[in-house]
């Protein structure tokens, strides 16, 4: 059975919307015209959102020496895009609290995405030549159409997650996704990200995150994604094993000139921040 | 590839447990799912996906015969009451599923004195449910020590599903952690397994060997 994608996304018209003030900073950013001050005013007219935003930006995980008082400072110092990506980072959970489903709770759907998020970054920092905070909201949005498929089509989401159980050899979720729907998570959440207007390197790293080679424009954001993808779910069983999870395409160690012996300095360094980041983008 | 050998004749009793070959472990894979249990004397494997069932794997260390089971007590009235009297249902119907086990292998050869064992499962694998998978460690411990059956390995308790691979022939095991996006599949699967399960009557047909 194919299904077709356009379709499931009508179906979550209106019950996946992002926050007002996203849509703002997003289309302001893309805007050459606009300012500094503008996207400023944009956080400022949502005053739960400006509190939010200056803790993490106080937070160790930006790492700013001096404090973070007003919200001109926050734009001026982490940068107009990076305050994009943190307004997606930090409003993308909630967005999807609409879409509620009976396969994963979204408590262990999040922690996932924030260890493939945490886990990006790391490698960025390491790979070089690539933003990491971008690749951190990549990372965090990387399975978004799972949640999609799960609440449209939560019978074949069912047998997808059945079939993978049954196998003996580790067999990926897009693979029975591909087999039993006919289409995966990573190809619903990249057209959901076309749909949102979303910036390009986020849609193709959700888009190619299991088939890294489709990857047109972005191929190191993707292979950062890609790794952090299986790398988080060692991070999440607590594992060293790289046979027991999703396995890693070779050329995504090519791409990025990262090596394996890396892989437990990385899990371990992501497990020591989960819990912190968990209740900064969270509110845990 | 290669075409895979015949597969090796199932022991009677055992027809309905769904066998396949597998490339990877170059051997055939008999799949169990809860409340079923398996025993072969060939060189194949059995594996299961674990919440907090439990899996004991027994096999005799010299002749290689051996097996697997998975099951779960059921929930009783009285959490406790497992403990106070080995005659609740609960009980009953675990001392079953470990009997239905121990007594195929030693009717395939296998020799009381040469029995070992290993644990699997028991997993706490739902934050707000009390701790089941406990109280099934808890019983198979309980159980094996009574008969005076050694426990050579386990990987139980914590909070991850698993999935056991066990080739009775060598004792070997392989466990993999699955991740939580299989939590409430698996939850599923073992509540469909208990409900039917306390609904049937425990029969006490039972021979003892």
């Amino acid at each position: 059975m194919k299904n077709n994608i356009a379709d499931l996304l009508k179906g979550v018209d209106g019950l996946v919307t992002l926050p007002h003030v996203f849509i703002r900073i997003n289309q302001l950013v893309e805007d050459p015209d606009s300012t500094m001050a503008d996207i400023a005013k944009a956080v400022s007219q949502d005053p739960s959102f400006t509190v939010r935003m200056l803790r993490v930006a106080n937070s160790p995980f930006y790492g700013f020496s001096s404090t973070i008082g007003t919200v001109d400072k926050a734009v001026a110092i982490i940068g107009t895009s990076q305050i994009r990506n943190l307004a997606l980072s930090m409003s993308v959970a909630s967005a999807f609290s609409g879409l509620p489903n009976h396969l994963v709770s979204m408590d262990n759907f999040w922690r996932h995405s924030l260890y493939c998020a945490l886990i990006a970054r790391i490698l960025a920092k390491q790979a070089r030549r690539c933003d990491p905070e971008a690749v951190f909201t990549a990372g965090l949005l990387h399975d978004i159409g799972e949640l999609i498929l799960f609440n449209r089509l939560p019978g074949p989401s069912h047998q997808a997650l059945l079939l993978v159980l049954d196998q003996l050899d580790e067999m990926p979720i897009y693979q029975a996704e591909q087999q039993v729907i006919g289409i995966d998570h990573a190809e619903v959440g990249g057209e959901l990200a076309k749909q949102w207007t979303l910036p390009p390197m986020l849609v193709e790293c959700i888009s190619c995150h299991h088939a890294i080679e489709r990857a047109e424009h972005y191929p190191r954001e993707v292979a950062l994604v890609h790794l952090a993808n299986s790398l988080a779910q060692m991070a999440e069983v607590d594992t060293l094993e790289t046979a027991d999870v999703t396995p890693v395409d070779p050329l995504a160690w090519e791409i990025t000139g990262l090596d394996e012996d890396i892989i437990e300095a990385v899990i371990r360094e992501a497990q020591a921040e989960i819990i912190e980041t968990e209740k900064q983008f969270f509110g845990k | 590839m290669a075409t895979p050998p015949r597969m090796p004749l199932v022991l009677p009793g055992f027809e309905q447990v769904r066998r396949s070959w597998n490339a990877t472990h170059e051997a055939y894979a008999a799949r169990l799912l809860p409340g079923e249990y398996y025993v072969t004397i060939n060189d194949e494997c059995v594996y299961t996906t674990l919440g907090s069932c439990i899996s004991a794997c027994i096999r005799d260390r010299v002749s290689g015969v051996g097996g697997m089971n998975h099951f779960m007590l059921p929930a009783s009235a009285d959490a406790n009451s497992w403990k106070a009297a080995n005659l609740s249902a609960a009980t009953r119907y675990g001392n079953f599923a470990m009997e239905h086990l121990i007594n195929v292998i030693l009717k395939n050869g296998g020799k009381r004195q040469n029995l070992e064992a290993k644990l699997f499962g028991g997993g706490r694998i739902m934050e707000n449910m009390s701790d089941i998978g406990m109280r099934n460690i808890i019983f198979v411990r309980d159980y094996l020590k009574t008969e005076a059956i050694k426990v050579v390995s386990e990987d139980v308790g914590d909070v991850f599903p698993r999935m056991v691979v066990y080739f009775p022939v060598t004792g070997k095991v392989r466990v993999k952690r699955l991740r939580s996006l299989h939590n409430n599949t698996i939850v599923e699967e073992e509540s469909r397994y208990i409900t039917t399960v306390a609904k049937e009557p425990v029969r006490s047909d039972i021979e003892l060997f």
